[in-house]
């Protein structure tokens, strides 16, 4: 039965190598990475070559302006006065029930101070209250 | 007399823990020493698992009809104003009582494996048999702990929050998660047989036979399910769309993927005794794909748009799923030498050829979906960083993945088996070939320009016409009447067929959405109009009425033309009750040519945002989808007949025996009656 462990080892040399196609092929230029408004602006650095990355956080209160491609806000961290936020551009639709209070996760670059999305989801939770702003993968 | 109702919960699903367990004791112990244990009590611990699951979810069912707040599950998903059906659904709307609907499907499947254990010579079914049990015993655990419904809280609420309102919406809640579980649960029979067989030595056909019922069962539920999910996301979740490469998606696509090679390779293994071993892995990846799934799914391990559950459940299923890899793939390597086949397919120029190519393309393609889903979990882990793969790197590989397995469909299915020389083929495929390119030329010809498009009708019409051409050549008489009867007479070809016809209109479906789709975003002040796809839709206005348990506010649409309203659309907004965020739902207008569909953006009484989509023909969708689930159960209903003997001619091939197998196996010749 050497032909059959041989056969073992060249299928599981296979699925090694196709992860490695995969992963550093066509996975790595498909991440995209998932920032709060803090981490966004910690790394910015990192981002400002125009990488996409996700960005997720509250609707601020203050004014949503309407444009005729999109609307502008801003988004940020949290409730707290002093928490981080960002303006954002946003092209295309809004999601449905856009609105001020609600969490949202936007995809897209950074072109200067601003951040340009083109596609927006709103956050659903299990819990489905007001949503939490620091949901991540929840890991306990 | 409220705490009544909990308690016999709990009891049930301490009787399933206690049946499960002496399941597997005596399962094993019979499948040791067929003498030392009667049938009976295999039985007995089988109907007190059944008996125990259908307690729970009775119990579980009668707490949510009669407002019992006192029950822990209820406090935390009901509310006094849900209307009775989705009080009903609300039973499997959170992680408790999903895990109840599992047991319960879990122990039916049980059930029905006992009836084909005639007797406890059977080995391989006592073998089966408690193997089900361990798998129960995790699940009934579950129940009974880090996942119960039943705790009985001291001083109950008055009233809870509620379902999640998008749970609340359509109807197709109802549906769509028990045919998950009908399909996920349901693999867990070819597991079982595949496990008893290995403990037992027996490569062979006689667990691929025993569990072909089952296996097909699970396989067209979890294609409902799909779409279904499909379904139910493009109508409640108002993006326009209905696949999104989500976790939670991919979770459920997975297992199916593999139980669709498997259904093939099997096919190989009765006719040429080939891919013995192969199919031991298929069975096993199927079944440790669906724990994955459950784990995905459940743990809130994943950041997903509807990932709905998050609880300390993730370490039991990651613990379960680890059992499950390394006991079910150890016991291969252990075991995996002795059963493999020996024969080897004589040219790939052959129907076994293709199906191999068909093995090859749906593993490549569960492993890039299982890659793309588990990668940014993995990289979490080790860096701390959120990421997600994009849509395009699923896109980019399921693409060309897909049409492979298109084009097997198109060839596969009318070349002979063994050995078949160019002429054969060139006879074959001549026909089938020449309509596929005449469509795409027409199809040319009209204007389209999307390559995707193009290749999708071509090989679509290759597998409709192959399928006809097949049907005419091999009817014994040809009328009506003969047809029906060789439809009737070879039903695991046929329905086989009917699948691949179903998977070839949902393709083109696909195709024809994402090439031909229209979408704007208008905001229109009430009495104002637009056009959208060749209609004038005009903002009449809103209403506010109050339904059960939230206040809906509609907005009114009229869609012109030539001066006639021929639809009236009315999107709306929920807000419910002790939740803060308000829902949407979209208005879907179906045809049978093309969807026009609205969701809300924004909605104010005297101006509204409409995001405005047209799909062509996106009702096919939904009705390949039921194609390809009845032909799953054309096929299941033939009966497998023995029959020795060659093929000859074209006629699509009965199952038999088959006699020049190299397993040697003396197994019971119970056909899975």
């Amino acid at each position: 039965m050497k032909r059959y462990r041989l056969l073992v080892v060249l299928l599981g040399g296979l699925v090694v190598l196709l992860l490695g196609v995969l992963v550093f092929g066509n996975l790595n230029s498909n991440l995209v990475y998932y920032l709060k408004p803090q981490e966004a602006l910690a790394r910015k650095a990192d981002f400002d070559d125009g990488r996409r990355f996700k960005l997720g956080g509250m609707v601020a209160p203050d004014r949503i302006q309407r444009t005729p491609g999109g609307l502008r806000f801003t988004v940020t961290g949290g409730t707290a006065p002093d928490s981080t936020s960002i303006p954002v551009v946003h092209r295309g639709a809004p999601a449905q029930l856009f609105r001020p209070g609600i969490g949202v996760v936007l995809e897209g670059t950074w072109k200067g101070p601003r951040f340009v999305s083109d596609t927006m989801m709103v956050r659903h939770d299990e819990n489905y209250t007001s949503p939490k702003v620091d949901t991540g993968g929840a890991r306990r | 007399m409220t705490t009544i109702v909990p308690a016999a919960g709990w009891t049930g699903a301490f009787l399933g823990v206690a049946a499960s367990l002496s399941l597997v004791i005596q399962g094993f112990r019979a499948q040791y020493r067929p003498r030392a244990v009667r049938r009976g009590q295999l039985a007995v611990s089988v109907w007190i698992m059944l008996g125990g699951a259908v307690l729970s979810m009775v119990a579980l069912e009668v707490a949510l009809l009669t407002d019992n707040f006192t029950v822990s599950y209820v406090a935390d998903n009901h509310s006094r104003e849900s209307p009775w059906l989705f009080s009903i659904t609300t039973a499997w709307s959170a992680l408790g009582g999903s895990i109840v609907l599992w047991c319960l499907v879990l122990a039916g499947y049980t059930a029905v494996v006992l009836r084909q254990v005639h007797s406890t010579e059977d080995r391989l079914g006592t073998g089966a048999l408690a193997v089900m049990g361990l798998v129960g015993v995790f699940f009934f655990a579950l129940v009974t702990t880090v996942a119960n419904p039943f705790e009985i809280l001291s001083n109950p609420p008055d009233d809870g929050p509620g379902p999640n309102p998008l749970l609340q919406e359509n109807i197709l809640v109802a549906f769509h998660p028990p045919m998950l579980y009908l399909g996920y649960v349901g693999f867990t029979v070819p597991f079982a047989f595949a496990i008893s067989a290995l403990l037992l030595r027996r490569g062979g056909v006689a667990w691929l036979r025993r569990t072909r019922r089952a296996n097909l069962v699970a396989w067209s539920f979890l294609s409902g399910a799909l779409v279904l999910g499909g379904w139910w996301s493009y109508e409640v979740l108002g993006w326009g769309g209905y696949w999104a490469w989500d976790p939670v998606e991919n979770a459920a696509l997975m297992p199916w993927l593999v139980a669709t090679a498997f259904i093939h390779s099997a096919v190989v293994q009765v006719k040429r005794g080939m891919l013995q071993a192969w199919n031991f892995v298929l069975v096993l990846a199927t079944f440790a794909l669906t724990i994955l799934g459950t784990f995905l799914t459940r743990s809130g391990v994943v950041l997903s748009v509807h990932s709905f559950t998050e609880s300390g459940i993730g370490p039991a299923f990651l613990g379960f799923l680890l059992v499950v890899l390394v006991g079910g793939f150890g016991l291969f390597a252990l075991r995996g030498e002795r059963i493999a086949s020996l024969s080897r397919p004589e040219s790939l120029a052959s129907r076994e050829g293709t199906f191999l190519a068909n093995n090859l393309l749906l593993t490549l393609f569960a492993f890039v979906v299982l890659t793309g889903t588990v990668y940014p979990i993995l990289l979490e882990t080790l860096t701390g960083d959120q990421i997600s793969v994009g849509r395009p790197f699923f896109d980019r590989m399921a693409v060309p993945l897909g049409f492979g397995l298109l084009l097997t469909m198109g060839v596969g299915p009318f070349l002979p088996y063994r050995h078949a020389t160019a002429g054969v083929i060139w006879q074959r495929l001549r026909v089938p070939l020449l309509a596929a390119s005449v469509s795409a030329a027409v199809v040319v010809l009209a204007g389209v320009r999307s390559l995707g498009v193009i290749g999708v009708v071509f090989t679509a019409v290759l597998i409709a016409t192959g399928t006809l051409r097949q049907l005419v050549i091999s009817s014994p008489t040809r009328t009506p009447r003969g047809f029906v009867r060789l439809l009737a007479g070879q039903r695991a070809y046929w329905g086989g067929q009917l699948a691949h016809l179903g998977l070839a209109l949902l393709a083109v479906v696909i195709a024809m959405t994402g090439a031909f789709d229209t979408r704007s975003t208008v905001t229109l002040q009430r009495g104002e109009s637009t056009t959208f796809a060749g209609y004038q839709v005009t903002f009449q206005t809103t209403r506010q009425y109050p339904a059960p348990n939230r206040q809906v506010t509609e907005a009114r649409l009229t869609y012109h033309q030539g001066g006639q309203v021929v639809h009236v659309a009315t999107p709306r907004v929920s807000t419910f009750r002790n939740r803060q965020q308000a829902v949407g739902t979209p208005s879907v207008w179906s045809t049978a040519t093309e969807d026009i569909y609205v969701a809300l953006a924004d909605l104010r009484t005297d101006r509204v945002t409409l995001n405005l989509y047209r799909y062509p023909l996106m009702i096919w969708m939904w009705i390949a989808g039921g194609i390809i689930v009845a032909g799953g159960f054309w096929a299941l209903s033939s009966r497998i007949r023995l029959r020795s003997g060659s093929e000859t001619g074209e006629a699509a091939p009965m199952s038999r025996t088959v006699d020049d197998s190299a397993s040697s196996d003396a197994a019971q010749a119970n056909p899975d009656a």
